[in-house]
């Protein structure tokens, strides 16, 4: 393989990688912008639209229709647990929000153990997706290739979902300030609970799309969160551009890494969180320290 | 409650501690013997959590660090385990004086997440650096070894579950003797509200790097005694799930009472325990009881506790 070829792909590798971390630290971020809390379930909500969809694909047999579904489920069980659960807690400390989403994430775990059983499930990928292209005349996953533009297409429209919107507009007043958003006749609750849901319905997103590639296992939540939360605070808490940033970085460290020092990959992403945080404490784009 | 009430509650409650290898089934000894040792690894988290507000997300890093380091003596230089553990305790705390610097650059959640990518670093390096950590079969058969001057008594099962009670106990007391100190008073400060205590001209800054230096000796010290308790160390001593495990006993316990996270200790133990011979689903069960606890008992079991002593409920807000 030429250098090129190999740079190439390994290119593509890693952006299609920053894909699937971006829809894990988008949502956490907008969970964290609006309402001042870590989500320590963000990683079981990932896993469970991995396995919600593994149901779907197998129900219907159409990919996509999971990929559609899941997030939506997953989406309406997150803001159902945001107006249940959540919603009694915002008056207290912060530490609340980590022991309730922690007790979730290992309710969810649990759940979904009970449920889908231990073994890790293989989920087709759609037929139209499955074969490879040549770039360079090395072969590459068409897969690869589709999350690498899915990416891009989310990523775009939670942009201008934010920019342009009414709905995007009041997330983004609630996240300045939530008081007088609220003295201005804003349902502030209302919109926590959607972006709870948005957020989690992101996360399962991104376990629909991962499914395929590495399968939907019980450990896959446990990795991903801490990914998550790298992401979220290289780029900077509550910062939608610094979330995206931040998955680019981690998923090119990631893929490069692990081909050129697989011994040290594991340590880089950490290194490169402790370097920013260093640096800039609140993260690339963050506002407080 | 009244400090007299609480004497004896704390004396009867050590006298319990004291007596229990008479009457307790072997099984039960273990049992009894890690609820102890995790006590101390909570406790240590709450001089930060609880006094400071400091929210470590890697406290594992504490006991982790403590137990490769006593494990890894213990089994390459022959030395008595009574100094190993107390060596891993030293260095986990020397180590603590520098994660304390770097992770007091930022404050907030960025000290969280720095705390965490400091644990997790170490988690990675446990699993490359083979030639010293086991690699991921981690260091297996670590020896209760005796000494010095062949002093055997620490390595029985017994001996050993009072080992461990000592350096409960005697946390316990420094930790006590610290919160109570004027240190301990600027510790609250920070708590209560830092800009103010540098308002006042402390260098809280300081402080906080000595509060984490000491939490992580302590955790250390924890650490320390899981190794030769278990027989051996291996990553899961580092992983994040611990450090979010470790929190939640504090939290559940009582933050901010030193006795509430050794309680929130043993309560995890023991749920663990009963619910997983009851159920393979126990942590599905885990789970519901720590929500349950946040919505319905804030104060955890030492408030809850204190509370039914008193007769009164203080609400959350009126302590923290």
């Amino acid at each position: 393989m030429s250098t090129l070829a190999l740079l190439l792909t390994q290119t593509v590798n890693a952006l299609s990688q920053s894909a699937l971390l971006f829809f894990l630290g988008v949502g956490l971020t907008l969970i964290f912008g609006l309402m001042r809390i870590v989500n320590f379930a963000h990683g079981a909500l990932y896993m469970l639209g991995a396995f919600v969809g593994y149901s779907i694909a197998a129900w219907s047999g159409s990919f996509w229709l999971a990929l559609a579904g899941a997030p939506l489920l997953v989406g309406l069980f997150g803001a159902g647990f945001e107006l249940t659960i959540l919603r009694r807690l915002y008056r207290r400390d912060a530490h609340a929000f980590l022991m309730v989403t922690f007790g979730l994430a290992l309710v969810v775990g649990e759940a979904v153990r009970l449920t889908w059983g231990s073994d890790a499930l293989q989920v087709a990928g759609p037929p139209a997706l499955s074969g490879v292209v040549f770039m360079l005349d090395e072969p590459f996953p068409v897969y690869r290739l589709f999350l690498v533009a899915i990416g891009v297409v989310v990523a775009v429209a939670i942009w201008q979902f934010l920019e342009r919107a009414r709905l995007g507009l009041l997330i983004r007043a609630t996240s300045q300030n939530a008081d007088m958003a609220n003295a201005l006749g804003v349902d502030v609750k209302m919109i926590r609970s959607c972006v709870f849901g948005i957020g989690c319905g992101l996360a399962a997103l991104g376990g629909v799309l991962a499914a395929p590639l590495v399968t939907a296992s019980n450990g896959m939540a446990a990795t991903v969160i801490i990914d998550a939360f790298v992401i979220v605070i290289i780029g900077g808490m509550g910062s939608f551009l610094g979330s995206l940033i931040g998955a680019l970085l981690i998923g090119f460290v990631q893929v490069f890494g692990n081909y050129y020092a697989p011994d040290f990959a594991l340590a880089f992403m950490y290194l490169v969180m402790l370097a920013v945080l260093v640096m800039r404490p609140g993260g690339l784009l963050g506002k407080e320290a | 409650m009244k400090p007299l009430t609480t004497g004896i509650a704390g004396i009867a409650l050590l006298a319990v501690l004291v007596l229990a290898p008479l009457g307790l089934p072997p099984f039960a000894m273990t049992l009894l013997t890690e609820a102890v040792i995790l006590g101390l690894f909570a406790m240590s988290l709450d001089l930060m959590f609880g006094y400071t507000r400091l929210v470590s997300f890697g406290h594992a890093a504490a006991y982790g660090l403590g137990a490769y380091a006593c494990g890894w003596l213990l089994l390459n230089t022959g030395m008595p385990m009574l100094f190993a553990v107390f060596a891993g305790a030293l260095l986990t705390g020397i180590v603590g004086l520098g994660v304390g610097w770097m992770c007091t650059l930022a404050t907030g959640v960025s000290f969280s997440m720095l705390t965490l990518a400091f644990a997790q670093l170490l988690y990675a390096i446990s699993f490359k650096w083979t030639s010293v950590t086991g690699g991921s079969d981690g260091l297996a058969g670590i020896p209760r070894t005796v000494g010095p001057f062949g002093f055997a008594a620490l390595s029985s099962k017994a001996g050993f579950y009072y080992f461990a009670l000592a350096c409960l106990v005697g946390g316990f007391l420094a930790c006590r003797a610290l919160v109570r100190s004027p240190f301990g008073a600027v510790l609250r400060g920070i708590r209560e509200n830092e800009a103010k205590t540098t308002a006042l001209g402390y260098n809280t800054r300081l402080y906080k790097i000595a509060v984490v230096a000491v939490a992580y000796g302590l955790g250390g010290l924890a650490g320390g005694l899981y190794a030769p308790f278990a027989g051996f160390a291996n990553t899961e001593l580092l992983f994040w799930l611990l450090s979010g495990q470790v929190l939640i006993m504090v939290i559940v316990g009582g933050a901010g009472t030193l006795v509430g996270p050794i309680l929130g200790a043993a309560f995890f133990m023991l749920m663990e325990h009963q619910l997983s011979a009851w159920t393979e689903a126990w942590a599905l069960y885990f789970g519901l009881i720590f929500i349950a606890f946040v919505l319905f008992a804030p104060e955890g079991i030492w408030g809850l506790a204190t509370g039914l002593a008193t007769g009164r409920f203080r609400p959350a807000s009126e302590r923290h």
